[in-house]
């Protein structure tokens, strides 16, 4: 921030609480990033093979499936809601995607579009539910989750249905330049969240409703629509991932991306961005993304019990997060 | 009204017997940073007495009431209750010695039952540790009753109408006993004919021996109840005197002293009344039951209306509904030529209105957002490149407002909750400018706002005047009104009963037009047609 005014010098204390709430934003970002090395260094050392280069390639792969829609989680999260159906959205995508391109025969192109045009439009439904008659954002989506999973695994019969041979597929499945397809996707999405959180009246806009919706709506600002469209983004964004999965394993599964949407809320919240809305940072999200799968990773190659892992994961989220709130009330605007 | 007569002997009689004063101050002082809000105070009331507490924002009312309440310690002097005097042990010192304060906004939990607010933070516990809601409810609806009130106990505090709400917010403040009970603006959010329900309670509470102190702008009803009125102004207590000896307009100019129509004259050199220009904005029949009834007004280019009246007598009301954010349930708007049945918020920003709400903080910034954000924030077409926001522009925008208005910032890209009160409220009113709006709905622009931010913001709107910009101007501090406006209307009960014009706009007149006097018959009703 070098750029100043030239207004008259203001009271020192707001220059010192200004300068406290950016330290601490900072200091957040810095920490996660602290955290990532020390991962890396005893990781590295401790867990072998974990600095291959297969395995870090594994591990962009694992960071797509939370990434892509933890970047739509973060403007939801920033709006002051949540999503909690991603798991079955991304299941759901799968399954749908699977079954249009085989049994029910559109043929690949029309499965993808309409596997994405469905994810939007049920991500729509909750927003509306939330936007229109004020159902908690938590519900409508918990009802989503519910029916979604059961909807693919009723349409799969709790099977998985084998995606049918394609290049398009094999190409989601395997690599740009030798990065995998997930990960480039994750990136390209990365910086177009990026764009439209900083320097789009939407995403601006997304800010200013989460951070007072009725300031907001005297200015002017479409709230129902600018939420609606959230929630719409949110499922579009789990469509895709469920198209990415499907391709990876080959087929589409119901029962797959279980719990998926505690890993994204996690990267967003271990990220820093506030679940009261008004503040938070995509990119602080990318390194959430990052620390949470390396965790994941980690816990894999040392061995560590699948159940205990859960465990694992639970308690350093939490303490992630506490160590959050705890900045966070610092950070609070006391005037 | 006869049996209020009847208890007025009982507390006649009850003060006779006169012991130490309820509630006693001697030469009290108190001082905040530039101001003396208490100057040498010396009150003194006894047990069943009914004091109206009288003045203009800012006389000293509410200091003397904290005072009284334990909440502040005087800088100087004493505060004694029931003749022990305080030693600054808070405001729990003050309610062991008796002393009991129901505030204008009601503490109570709207979801749960009447029952359950009544003995909220301590719930009767029987064996076992369960809560005894049979004599909960019995004891709840015992002390309603014995103020007059018949409510079902079960019933949610949020589903009874305002007066009853407030009755159970009396009730409550009523359970330790209490020598004395402060009773701060308890009408104002009631609609008239909720009022007698209060008023009822007061005198049977009255009657049992407890002091009473009203604070209260409704000088009809103060006369129903209260047998005398100390008058406070500039933190001085001027004068006590019998409500049924003084006439309204003696009361009137108590409050305001003798300087307020010097002060009037002298800062009247306000623009010429634009009333020969085009019509902005007309107001016709416009209605939002139960706060604002009926109102018609034209606002004209470049013209200051002043909106007067009372808290609780529909101004916000009125001008939320004229910017989309309430649904009339009648009326009409003439925009520049354009007229409307229908509008909303969206469309009225469109068309060139912008409302800068009373309650800034909640309702007006986004306060983790940059000053140049909130700025910007109701029309970035401006500050864009293409489909996305240029930070440049943005901040080019924000700063060429931020001078014009002298907001004091060290810089536009810090988050405006980090700012003063008053250059929040500037910021506020920038987003406007930013917007081009044509015509501005100022809720209390300078609420909370220190003296030189308050002079700021008359000039610039007097300058925005100039611009050709209409501007309605609600405000609750009388002596702001004359300083900007061209022309008043007084708003009472939700309906306009008064215009001012010229040099008709006194401190005092406009006072006295938004006392409603409770007989109906005071203030003729004007406008309408509008001059």
């Amino acid at each position: 921030m070098s750029s100043t005014v030239q207004t008259a010098p203001a009271p020192t204390e707001v220059q010192q609480q200004v300068r406290r709430m950016r330290l601490s934003r900072g200091v957040n970002e810095l920490g996660l990033l602290a955290a990532i090395v020390v991962l890396y260094l005893v990781l590295g050392t401790q867990a072998g093979g974990f600095l291959t280069g297969s395995n870090q390639l594994g591990i962009l792969r694992d960071a797509a499936q939370i990434g892509i829609a933890a970047w739509g989680m973060t403007l939801v999260i920033i709006a002051g809601d949540i999503d909690i159906s991603i798991g079955p959205a991304v299941a759901f995508g799968s399954v749908m995607v699977a079954k249009a391109a085989t049994d029910w025969g559109l043929g690949i192109p029309l499965a993808v579009v309409l596997t994405l045009v469905i994810g939007t439009a049920i991500g729509a439904f909750a927003g509306f539910l939330r936007a229109q008659y004020n159902v908690p954002a938590f519900i409508a989506t918990l009802g989503v989750y519910s029916a979604l999973r059961g909807l693919a695994q009723f349409i799969s019969n709790a099977l998985p249905v084998p995606l049918p041979e394609s290049r398009f597929f094999d190409f989601l499945a395997g690599e740009v330049a030798g990065v995998p397809t997930p990960a480039v996707v994750m990136i390209v999405l990365l910086a177009v969240f990026l764009v439209i959180a900083l320097k789009t009246p939407y995403g601006r806009a997304v800010y200013a409703l989460g951070g007072n919706a009725r300031a907001a709506e005297l200015a002017g600002i479409p709230v129902k629509r600018i939420r609606i469209s959230l929630f719409a983004v949110n499922g579009l964004l789990a469509a895709i991932t469920g198209v990415l999965l499907a391709a990876r394993l080959g087929s589409g599964n119901g029962g797959s991306a279980m719990g998926l949407e505690f890993d994204v809320i996690a990267a967003v919240v271990i990220g820093g961005t506030a679940l009261a809305g008004g503040s938070g940072s995509i990119l602080a999200t990318a390194l959430g993304v990052i620390f949470i799968t390396l965790i994941g990773n980690g816990l894999v190659l040392m061995g560590v019990n699948q159940f205990l892992q859960d465990v694992v994961r639970g308690v350093i989220i939490v303490l992630a997060v506490l160590i959050n709130v705890l900045l966070g009330r610092r950070r609070r605007l006391t005037s | 009204m006869g049996s209020l007569n009847d208890q007025r002997k009982v507390w006649g009689a009850g003060s006779e017997h006169g012991s130490d004063p309820v509630a006693q101050t001697r030469a009290v002082v108190r001082r905040y940073p530039g101001v003396l809000a208490l100057d040498h105070v010396d009150f003194e009331m006894h047990a069943g007495e009914v004091r109206a507490l009288l003045g203009k924002n800012g006389a000293g009312k509410s200091t003397l009431i904290r005072l009284l309440s334990g909440v502040e310690k005087p800088d100087e002097g004493t505060v004694a209750i029931g003749g022990t005097v305080l030693t600054g042990g808070g405001s729990r010192e003050a309610s062991r010695l008796g002393v009991a304060t129901v505030y204008q906004e009601l503490s109570l939990v709207p979801q749960l039952s009447v029952a359950e607010n009544y003995h909220l933070g301590a719930l009767p516990v029987g064996r076992g540790g369960l809560v005894r809601t049979g004599w909960m409810k019995d004891s709840a609806e015992a002390a309603l009753a014995k103020l007059g009130v018949r409510v079902d106990p079960n019933a949610p505090v949020g589903a009874l109408p305002v007066a009853e709400q407030q009755m159970v917010e009396i009730a409550r403040a009523l359970q330790g006993s209490p020598k004395l009970l402060i009773l701060d603006e308890p009408t104002s959010s009631l609609a008239a004919a909720e009022v007698d329900v209060v008023l009822q309670a007061v005198n049977r509470i009255a009657a049992a021996g407890v002091g009473i102190i009203y604070v209260s702008h409704r000088l009809g009803e103060i006369r129903q109840i209260a047998h005398s009125a100390s008058v406070m102004r500039d933190g001085r207590l001027v004068e006590t005197v019998s409500t049924s000896g003084a006439s309204s307009d003696d009361i009137v100019a108590l409050m305001l002293g003798t300087a307020a129509d010097a002060t009037v004259s002298m800062s009247h050199q306000s623009p010429a009344p634009a009333t020969s220009r085009p019509v902005a904005l007309a107001v016709r029949g416009l209605s939002v039951p139960p706060k604002v009834r009926e109102v018609s007004f034209d606002l004209h280019e470049g013209e200051i209306l002043g909106i007067a009246g009372v808290r609780g007598a529909g101004r916000t009301e009125l001008l939320r509904a004229i910017a989309g954010l309430l649904p009339p349930a009648a009326g009409t708007l003439t925009l520049f030529g354009e007229q409307l049945r229908r509008w909303s918020i969206r469309g009225m920003i469109r068309r060139g209105v912008g409302l800068t709400p009373e309650e800034r903080k909640t309702d007006g910034i986004v306060p983790l957002l940059g000053v140049d954000e909130n700025i910007v924030l109701a029309d970035r077409s401006t500050v864009r490149r293409g489909p996305l926001l240029s930070s440049r522009l943005q901040r080019g925008a924000a700063r060429k407002l931020v001078s014009a208005l002298s907001i004091r910032t060290p810089d536009v890209t810090v988050p405006v909750g980090a700012l003063s009160g008053g250059n929040q409220q500037k910021a506020v009113i920038a987003r406007w400018l930013h917007r081009g709006s044509r015509v501005l709905l100022l809720d209390e622009p300078t609420r909370g706002v220190d003296v030189q931010a308050k002079a700021q913001i008359y000039e610039l709107v007097r300058k925005l005047a100039d611009d050709g910009v209409s501007i309605l101007f609600v405000s609750s501090e009388l002596e702001e009104l004359p300083l900007v406006c061209s022309r008043v209307v007084v708003l009472r009960e939700g309906a306009i009963t008064a215009e001012l014009t010229g040099d008709n706009i006194t401190e005092s007149a406009i006072f006295a037009a938004t006392l409603a006097d409770g007989t109906g018959s005071a203030a003729p009703s004007t406008t309408g047609e509008s001059v």
